[in-house]
C-alpha cells in the first residue's frame, strides 16, 4: 500500500516536539515540566523512526530503544530529586527554588 | 703637544657628568667627603685640561690655531641625510673657551668653598652631583656647535637651577622660588625653540657654520625675529626685563649657588647666546637695538632696585641684574670684547662678594638681613676685607677690575653713537656705587652689632683660600685690559673676525673714565652720609621719597602685576578645567565604561538567576536562532538541500 | 493510511496539549496515557512492531505508574498546585514566539524534499528478531552502555532516596 510520507512524520514530530517545549517553559509544577519533557522525547523517537523506515536502516529503532531507556532512567532520577526538593514544601512551583544562582 | 691637549676635549664636558654619575652611584656607600672630593676634583681637571688648552693652544701660530678651534666631531645624534643631519660637536673657540675656563675655574672654587660651606647639611653628597651637573650642562651650552645642543644645555642649567634653588625642599619659599625659576626659563625655552624653527626653516641647518655662513641670504627681517626670540630666551635666562622676577627669588637657594649660578655662570648665558649670534645680529639693527635698551633700562631699574634691599643676598642679586645689565647692553651695541670682559671680571668679584656673604651668613647662623648685623668689621676682619675688595670691584673704583670693563662697555657706548644707553649706564654706576656701600656699611659698620647670637668665628680653609684667590683676581682681573694695552680683543680675535664692529678695547676714554669714577666716588660719599653720619638725613628721605620708597622696596612690583595677569587667570583657568573639563567631560569616558560594564553585567544578571525555566527559555530560544540562522538564512546552503 | 495518519495526528497533538495545560497533573497523566498510546499506533504504521510494544510496556506502563505515585506523593487536595501569577516577567511571551518561530522554521525545513515515499522496507523489518539480532551485533556496545546507564541510575536514585533530611 502506499506508504505515509516521510514529511508527514517530520512536521508531526516537530509539532509534538515544540509543544513539548513550550510547555516546559510555561508550566511551573515540575511534574507537568517533565511530563513535556516526555512529549519531547516521544517527538525525537517518532522521528527517529520514520528516518529508519525511510532509509530501511534498523539503527533508527534501536536507537528510539535506547532513547526510550535513557528517558525512562533519567524520569526515574528527576522524579527522585524532584521528590526530595518539594517534600516538606506546601506549594509544588518551581519557581520558588533559585538555588543555582549565582 | 697640540693634538695631545686638543684630543683631551671632550674630558672638559664629560668630567663633571662623570663626577656626578659617580656620587650618585656610590656616594652613599662611602664617606661624604668623598663625594665632596669627587665633585671638586672633576670641575678641577676640566679647568685643568682647559687651561692648558688655552697656554698651549694659544701660544701656535695663528694660522695652526684654526686647525684646534674648530669643532670637534663626537657622533650623529640625527641621521638622515641629505635633508636632516644633526651631529654633536664640542666647539672650542676663544669665545667659548673664556667661558669654559670661567665656569671651570671659578666653579672649582665655589664647588672647593662648598665643602666648608654645606658641611652641616644633611644632603651634602647630592649638593656635589647637583653641582656637577649644573657644571656639565653649562659646560654644554657653550661647547655646542649648533643650535640644538645649545638648546639641550639651555634646558639642562635650567634644570639645574630647579634643583639648586629647591635644595633646601623643605621650605616653602624655596620650593615655590625654584618652580619660579623653572616656568619663566622654559618662556625662554620657547623663545629659543622658535628662533630655531625660523632658522631650520630658512637654512635647513641649525649649526653655528652654516647659519652665521648663511647669514647674508636670509632675508632681514627673518634674521630680525630670530634674532628678537633668541634674545627671549636670554632675557628669560640672564633675568632682564621683563622676566627679571625669578632672580631675586632664586637666592633661597644656598650661597654658593648664588654664587655660581645666579652670579657667575648661568645668567650670563644670555650674554654668551648674543654674542655668539652676532652675525646675525649685526645684520639685523632692529634686534640688536633692542637687546642693547633691554640692557640698559635693566642696568638701572635693578640698581634702583637694589638701593632700599635689605637682605644681603637680594641686594647682590639686583646688582648682579644690573651687572648682566651692562654686558648684555655692551653686546647689543656690538662691543662683544667688552661684554666678555665684564663677563669676565664680574664673575670674579661677584662671585667674591656672594662667597664673602656667606662667611658672613655661616658665621652668623644664617642670619642674612643687614638690620640685625653691624659693626662686624671688627669681629669678622677677613670677610670684611675680601667684601670691601670686592665691593670696590664692583663700584668700579680704579684700579679694581670692575672699574676697567665697566668704562669698557660706557666708552664703546659713547663710541658707537649711543648717547642715552652712556647715561643709563652712568646712572647706574653711581647707585651701583651707592648701594653697595650702604650694604657694606650697614653690615660691617654703622655702630655696634645689633644682632641677637653671638657670631663664632669657624672659617675652615675650604672656604678662606677661595675667597681670597677671588680677593686677588678682583683687583688684578682687569689688568688684561690696560690703556693702550689690550689683550683681550686679540685673544678674542678668531671668534669676532667677521663682526662688524671692530673689537678693539684698547683705547682709553679719560673724560669717561674720570667722570664716571667721579660719580662712583660721590655714590660712596652719599652713603656714607647717609648710613655712617648718625644725622635724620635718612629718616628725612625716607619721609620725602615715601611713595618712592614702597615702589622700589616691591620691585616696582612686577610680582604683584604678574600675580594678577597670568597667575591669577591661570589658576582660574586650571580649577575650571579641573573641576568641570576633567570631572565632567573627559570623566565622562570613564563613567560611560562603568555604566557600560555595570549595564551588561546587569543583563548577564538575568541569565544566572537560578530558575529553571529560565534557563529553559534561554536554551530553547537558542535553538530557535540557531535553527532560523541554519535553515533560513544560508537557505539550508550549509548542509547541502538537494 | 491516510486517514489513519490524520486521526492519529490529531488525537497526539490534542492530548499533548492536553498534557501542558491541564491544572491538576493527574489530568495530564491522563493525556500522557493517550499520547503514548497513539505513538505506538504510529509505530505500527512504521512498520516498528517490537518499538510499539516497547512503547506501551516502558513508557505508558512503568514511567507513568512511577509519575502518579509521584504526583501521589507530593499532592495534597486538591487545590491546583500553581496558585497565584508566575514570578518570572518576559517568559510567556518569548516562549510562545520562540516556540511558533521554531517551528516555522522546521515545517519549512520539512517540506523541502523527501516528500517521495521510499521503496518498500524488507521483509521482518522491526519484528523482534531483527531487533534482536541487531542489538546483539551491530548496536551491542549501545546495548551494554545502556545496561550501565540504567545501573547509574538505580544507584543514584537510591543515595538521594537514602539521604537525611536536605533544606532546600
Amino acid at each position: 500500500m502506499p506508504q505515509i510520507p516521510l514529511a508527514a512524520y517530520l512536521g508531526l514530530s516537530s509539532a509534538l516536539f515544540v509543544i513539548g517545549a513550550v510547555g516546559f517553559l510555561l508550566r511551573r509544577n515540575p511534574i507537568t515540566m517533565l511530563m513535556a519533557i516526555e512529549l519531547m522525547w516521544n517527538a525525537g523517537n517518532l522521528a527517529f523512526a520514520a528516518f529508519a523506515r525511510n532509509f530501511a536502516d534498523m539503527s533508527g529503532q534501536i536507537f528510539v530503544f535506547i532513547v526510550i531507556t535513557v528517558a525512562a532512567a533519567e524520569a526515574a532520577i528527576a522524579l527522585a530529586i524532584v521528590v526530595m526538593v518539594f517534600r516538606r514544601r506546601a506549594d509544588v512551583d518551581v519557581d520558588d527554588i533559585s538555588v543555582l544562582r549565582g | 703637544m697640540a693634538p695631545f691637549i686638543a684630543s683631551l676635549v671632550p674630558f672638559i664636558l664629560f668630567a663633571p657628568l662623570v663626577g656626578a654619575a659617580t656620587i650618585a652611584l656610590f656616594g652613599p656607600y662611602v664617606h661624604r667627603r668623598a663625594s665632596a672630593a669627587v665633585g671638586s676634583a672633576s670641575v678641577l681637571l676640566s679647568f685643568v685640561i682647559a687651561a692648558a688648552f688655552a697656554i698651549v693652544v694659544w701660544h701656535l701660530p695663528a694660522a695652526e690655531q684654526a686647525a684646534f678651534t674648530h669643532s670637534r666631531f663626537l657622533g650623529y645624534w640625527v641621521h638622515l641625510p641629505p635633508d636632516f643631519v644633526i651631529s654633536f660637536r664640542l666647539l672650542v673657540d676663544p669665545l667659548s673657551l673664556l667661558w669654559i675656563l670661567v665656569i671651570t675655574g671659578v666653579g672649582f672654587l665655589i664647588h672647593l668653598y662648598s665643602v666648608g660651606y654645606m658641611a652641616a647639611d644633611k644632603n651634602y653628597r647630592t649638593f656635589f652631583a647637583y653641582m656637577n651637573i649644573f657644571v656639565f650642562a653649562m659646560l654644554l651650552l657653550v661647547m655646542a656647535d649648533n643650535f640644538l645642543w645649545l638648546l639641550v644645555g639651555w634646558g639642562g642649567v635650567g634644570f639645574a637651577s630647579y634643583i639648586l634653588i629647591g635644595f633646601y625642599y623643605d621650605r616653602n619659599t624655596a620650593v615655590l622660588a625654584a618652580r619660579k625659576a623653572l616656568i619663566m626659563n622654559v618662556i625662554g625655552d620657547v623663545g629659543i625653540m622658535v628662533a630655531i624653527f625660523l632658522m631650520y626653516a630658512h637654512v635647513g641647518s641649525l649649526a653655528y657654520q652654516t647659519v652665521f655662513g648663511q647669514v647674508d641670504a636670509i632675508g632681514t627681517t627673518a634674521l630680525t625675529w630670530i634674532g628678537i626670540w633668541l634674545f627671549v630666551g636670554a632675557v628669560a635666562k640672564s633675568a632682564q626685563l621683563p622676566l627679571q622676577t625669578w632672580l631675586p627669588d632664586a637666592m633661597e637657594g644656598p650661597t654658593p649657588v648664588s654664587a655660581l649660578i645666579h652670579a657667575a655662570t648661568m645668567v650670563t648665558a644670555g650674554v654668551y647666546l648674543v654674542a655668539r649670534a652676532h652675525p646675525i645680529y649685526d645684520r639685523a639693527p632692529v634686534a640688536a637695538e633692542i637687546v642693547a635698551v633691554v640692557g640698559g633700562l635693566t642696568a638701572l631699574f635693578a640698581a634702583t632696585i637694589g638701593t632700599v634691599q635689605y637682605d644681603i643676598k637680594r641686594v647682590l642679586a639686583y646688582s648682579t641684574m644690573s651687572q648682566i645689565g651692562y654686558m648684555i647692553m655692551a653686546v647689543g651695541i656690538g662691543a662683544y670684547a667688552a661684554g666678555a670682559f665684564h663677563f669676565l671680571t664680574h664673575a670674579f668679584f661677584k662671585a667674591l662678594l656672594f662667597m664673602a656673604a656667606g662667611v658672613v651668613i655661616h658665621n652668623l647662623a644664617g642670619e642674612q638681613d643687614i638690620r640685625k648685623m653691624g659693626g662686624l668689621a671688627k669681629r669678622m676682619p677677613f670677610a670684611y676685607w675680601t667684601f670691601l675688595v670686592g665691593t670696590l670691584a664692583l663700584a668700579g673704583i680704579a684700579p679694581f677690575a670692575g672699574f676697567f670693563s665697566k668704562d669698557a662697555i660706557l666708552d664703546q657706548a659713547l663710541t658707537l653713537h649711543h648717547p642715552w644707553l652712556y647715561g643709563a649706564g652712568t646712572a647706574a654706576a653711581f647707585l651701583t656705587a651707592f648701594y653697595m656701600f650702604r650694604l657694606l656699611f650697614l653690615t660691617f659698620f654703622t655702630g655696634a652689632y645689633r644682632g641677637e647670637g653671638e657670631p663664632h668665628h669657624d672659617t675652615p680653609w675650604t672656604m678662606s683660600v677661595p675667597v681670597a684667590l677671588l680677593a686677588a683676581l678682583s683687583v688684578a682681573g682687569g689688568w688684561i685690559v690696560l690703556p693702550g694695552h689690550d689683550a683681550l680683543s686679540p685673544a678674542l680675535r678668531a671668534s669676532f673676525a667677521d663682526s662688524l664692529v671692530i673689537q678693539d678695547l684698547s683705547g682709553f676714554n679719560w673724560q669717561v673714565s674720570i667722570g664716571t669714577l667721579i660719580l662712583a666716588l660721590a655714590g660712596i660719599v652719599l652713603a656714607y652720609a647717609l648710613y655712617e653720619v648718625p644725622s635724620g638725613a635718612r629718616e628725612w628721605v625716607r619721609s620725602q621719597f615715601g611713595v618712592m620708597r614702597a615702589v622700589l622696596t616691591n620691585a616696582y612690583y612686577f610680582d604683584a602685576i604678574y600675580h594678577v595677569a597670568f597667575e591669577v587667570p591661570t589658576y582660574a583657568l586650571a580649577g575650571l578645567l579641573a573641576r568641570v573639563f576633567d570631572r565632567d567631560v573627559i570623566g565622562a569616558l570613564p563613567r560611560a565604561f562603568t555604566a557600560l560594564a555595570t549595564w551588561l553585567g546587569d543583563v548577564a544578571d538575568r541569565w544566572e538567576t537560578g530558575y529553571l525555566r529560565r534557563y529553559g527559555l534561554s536554551i530553547v530560544v537558542g535553538v530557535a536562532l540557531l535553527l532560523v540562522f541554519y535553515v533560513v538564512l544560508t537557505r539550508g546552503a550549509l548542509w547541502g538541500a538537494p | 493510511m491516510m486517514s489513519l495518519y490524520w486521526i492519529c495526528a490529531f488525537v497526539l497533538l490534542l492530548s499533548g496539549l492536553g498534557v501542558i495545560s491541564s491544572r491538576q497533573p493527574v489530568h495530564s497523566v491522563v493525556g500522557l496515557i493517550v499520547n503514548f498510546a497513539t505513538l505506538a499506533v504510529l509505530f505500527l504504521t512504521l512498520s516498528a512492531d517490537f518499538l510499539a510494544m516497547m512503547q506501551i510496556i516502558i513508557y505508558a506502563g512503568a514511567i507513568l505508574v512511577l509519575f502518579l505515585f509521584v504526583i501521589a506523593l507530593l499532592t495534597v487536595g486538591n487545590v491546583p498546585v500553581e496558585r497565584g501569577p508566575g514570578r518570572l516577567q518576559f517568559q510567556a511571551t518569548p516562549s510562545v514566539v520562540a516556540g511558533v518561530l521554531a517551528l516555522a522554521v522546521l515545517f519549512s525545513g520539512v517540506r523541502v524534499g523527501w516528500s517521495q515515499s521510499a521503496a518498500a522496507n524488507p521483509a521482518g523489518f522491526g519484528s523482534v528478531a531483527t531487533f534482536g539480532t541487531q542489538l546483539l551485533t551491530t548496536h551491542v556496545f549501545a546495548f551494554e552502555v545502556t545496561a550501565f546507564i540504567l545501573l547509574i541510575a538505580i544507584v543514584g536514585v537510591v543515595l538521594m532516596a537514602g539521604r537525611k533530611e536536605v533544606r532546600f
